[in-house]
């Protein structure tokens, strides 16, 4: 990968210069992250038109590696105000690698309404209008097949759904996936920055193209047969994940005691069988027709925690009906129905709207008495108002601490204003260190790898107290950042992370493929500190200081049920998950 | 809780033994129990073997197969599948540390 192009919106110049030298050993993450922290102006408005939005396949894209298909963006986000790195699966990021292309930035912003087409193939990059008959509240799913009619069956697609055209904080940017379904850079509102430079898509070609060069091609493929036989032989990665998906979690963090529900008042609910992984899966069993218990978001994933959902004749409703947006509306928001809760998937989807966002911002405005708890039919009609949009379709799509703000309410679960997902820190204290403290604003996804060094902490954890969950978060938050930028899905460390072969494995396909000699030490403690550290530096410059790095106050006063814990960490203890 | 209520436990099985429960009948499984026993032992007289179990359950929180269930109390078990981070963050890890199924790999047949 050896482009690095730019497309100023500004001028509507196109400019592919080799990669400079400081980005050559980066992918994924650790670009994006880099790229917005020496480029784009830390105080700059995000939708203005000194911020930049960068895309950049991970380090392993492209390649014969086994979920490798990851694709990173980045900017300042208009949720947070600070740096973001959000990534998704689809298509995008191996055709990317593919042609070369080591990173995509579009920059400035132009004069006048329209929107536009970034057209991607082997050729070079074009500039074109968008077609009208996909903007002004067209859906996504609408938007991928004209798109694919016009450009190729097979092109992958980055678009800025309805959300993203009227530049809501909560949006997302969607990608077609290998079936024409949608994948999500979901959290942050990156959707919000591709639709203030007017672009509504991007379309990505790789016709032509070769393989991606492999410096040691027998190495890289001894690697890649241990690291991918150890995803399948592991009961989480290889057994776990493809038949109940992340919804396993439902029944399990229930137990824990851990489920947030009804807006974070309460850690267990008694409807939880309604919407178990177990549940969805026997329900797509059942129904047959398009159902499917597995799948994968991109091409090369073996781990197929995907699956499609279908309604009660078997026609397609969702697909990657994940955990998180399962509990934020089923359990959070008390809709106790999980076709109702897939159809708001389906629509979250087709709007191009961040649904662990969404969903959180719909219990809140039932907190503030703007919809009726529990109320399937009610959401789903408000969600699709954030495609018209009216002014509580804007006020959803503007997340959940602008809803608490507009319903006058302390109880509001957002970390730099971005809202703390379906995890209960009071009840599982070390993941709040690690919605306090991240740079991304809360979020699950930011502490999720483990490594051997963590096991042998994670001998003492005790979920209620807090004896080693600072070293835990820290040690997550480290080994999360490089796996992110490597373009492998995040659930890789659940199948090797207790496998040191599987480990080296990982490194050696890295090493195999650019000719380097990396360490564990460099490819995953120190690339991810060093990554950490950038963002950390690019918020401090934007304004952020300790006293963001909190919880929302009312965890302090508020016990959770079953357990009755309040979160009790002290300033001085959150802020020395950062002390590295 | 009732004196009725102490002679008998909840039990419920997730991911694969979320199925063989139902077959038992409603969910949660209600079981008479007038005495002590291990979960273990439970799973025993539930015909669970203990290479599907990573941990149990007992109210809420999280113990080897070792420990000791009471009536009244609320059981799950849980196999192994649930994701990396979350089985630290919820403590299987470190209770359970010597069973096979806690962050090892269980071979395939």
């Amino acid at each position: 990968m050896n482009k690095f192009i730019r497309v100023d919106m500004t001028t509507m110049k196109v400019t592919t210069d080799e990669v400079p030298d400081k980005y050559v050993g980066l992918g994924g993450r650790a670009l994006t992250s880099n790229f917005v922290a020496d480029e784009v102006k830390p105080t700059c408005h995000p939708l203005g038109k000194n911020n930049k939005i960068i895309f950049a396949p991970g380090l392993l894209s492209g390649t014969t590696a086994a979920n490798s298909g990851r694709i990173s963006v980045g900017a300042k986000s208009p949720l947070t105000g600070g740096i973001k790195e959000s990534n998704s699966g689809g298509s995008f990021s191996q055709k990317m690698a593919k042609l070369g292309i080591k990173a995509l930035v579009i920059e400035g912003m132009p004069e006048g309404d329209k929107f536009y087409i970034v057209k991607i193939d082997i050729n070079g990059v074009t500039i074109e209008e968008a077609p009208t008959e996909i903007l002004g509240g067209c859906g996504n799913y609408k938007a991928i097949e004209v798109l694919s009619a016009k450009y190729g069956e097979k092109v992958g697609i980055a678009l800025a759904g309805p959300a993203g055209e009227y530049r809501l904080p909560a949006a997302n940017i969607s990608f077609k996936d290998p079936e024409g379904n949608i994948r999500s850079a979901g959290r942050g509102g990156l959707g919000a920055v591709m639709g203030s430079k007017k672009i509504k898509a991007l379309v990505i070609d790789e016709t032509g193209a070769g393989a991606v060069p492999i410096a040691d091609p027998e190495k890289f493929k001894e690697a890649a047969k241990v690291f991918s036989k150890a995803l399948l032989d592991h009961p989480v990665s290889g057994q776990g994940l493809a038949a109940y998906g992340t919804d396993v979690l439902i029944n399990i963090l229930n137990e824990a005691g851990g489920l947030p529900a009804k807006n974070f008042t309460t850690g267990r609910i008694d409807w939880n069988d309604n919407i178990s992984g177990e549940t969805m899966n026997a329900t797509i069993q059942e129904r047959g027709g398009d159902g499917k218990i597995s799948h994968g978001c991109h091409q090369g994933c073996v781990m197929r925690c995907s699956q499609w959902y279908a309604d009660k004749n078997g026609k397609y409703i969702t697909s990657g009906f994940e955990y998180e947006t399962i509990w934020g509306l089923g359990a959070n928001a008390c809709i106790k129905d999980l076709d109702a809760i897939a159809y708001i998937d389906r629509e979250m989807d087709d709007i191009g709207i961040d649904s662990i966002e969404t969903a959180v911002a719909v219990a809140t405005a039932m907190e503030g008495g703007l919809l009726p708890w529990g109320d399937g039919e009610a959401v789903l009609a408000a969600v699709k108002e954030i495609a018209v949009p009216t002014p509580l379709g804007r006020l959803l799509g503007s997340g959940t601490g602008a809803v608490g703000n507009a319903c006058g309410l302390f109880r509001v679960p957002v970390v730099k204003n971005q809202a703390i997902p379906a995890y209960d820190p009071r009840n599982i204290k070390g993941i709040g260190l690690t919605y306090a403290t991240t740079p991304m604003g809360a979020d699950h996804t930011s502490g999720y790898c483990i490594a051997n060094n963590i096991l042998s902490i994670g001998g003492f954890i005790d979920p209620l107290k807090k004896e080693g969950q600072v070293d835990i978060s820290r040690f997550l938050q480290i080994g999360t950042a490089s796996i992110d930028s490597t373009g492998m899905c995040l659930f890789v460390w659940f199948g090797i992370a207790d496998n040191p072969p599987a480990i080296q494995a990982l490194v050696d396909m890295i090493n195999a493929q650019y000719g380097l000699s990396l360490t564990i030490q460099d490819a995953v403690v120190d690339l991810g500190k060093a990554v950490l550290k950038a963002e950390r530096g690019f918020n401090k410059a934007a304004g952020f200081t300790n006293e963001h790095d909190r919880l929302p106050e009312f965890f302090e006063y508020e016990p959770c049920a079953p357990h009755n814990l309040v979160w009790d960490f002290t300033p001085e203890e959150i802020d020395e998950v950062f002390n590295f | 809780m009732s004196e009725q209520s102490k002679k008998t436990i909840e039990v419920r099985g997730f991911m694969h033994l979320d199925a063989a429960f139902r077959k038992k009948g409603p969910i949660p499984f209600i079981m008479e129990l007038e005495e002590p026993i291990t979960g273990a032992e439970l799973a025993n007289k539930l015909e669970i073997p203990w290479d599907e179990v990573e941990v149990i359950f007992i109210n809420g929180l999280t113990y080897a197969l070792d420990h000791e269930v009471h009536p009244g109390d609320r059981v799950a078990f849980l196999p192994p599948g649930c994701p990396g981070p979350y089985r630290l963050a919820l403590g299987f890890y470190s209770k359970n540390q010597n069973n096979e199924a806690n962050f090892k790999i269980k071979k395939k047949d």
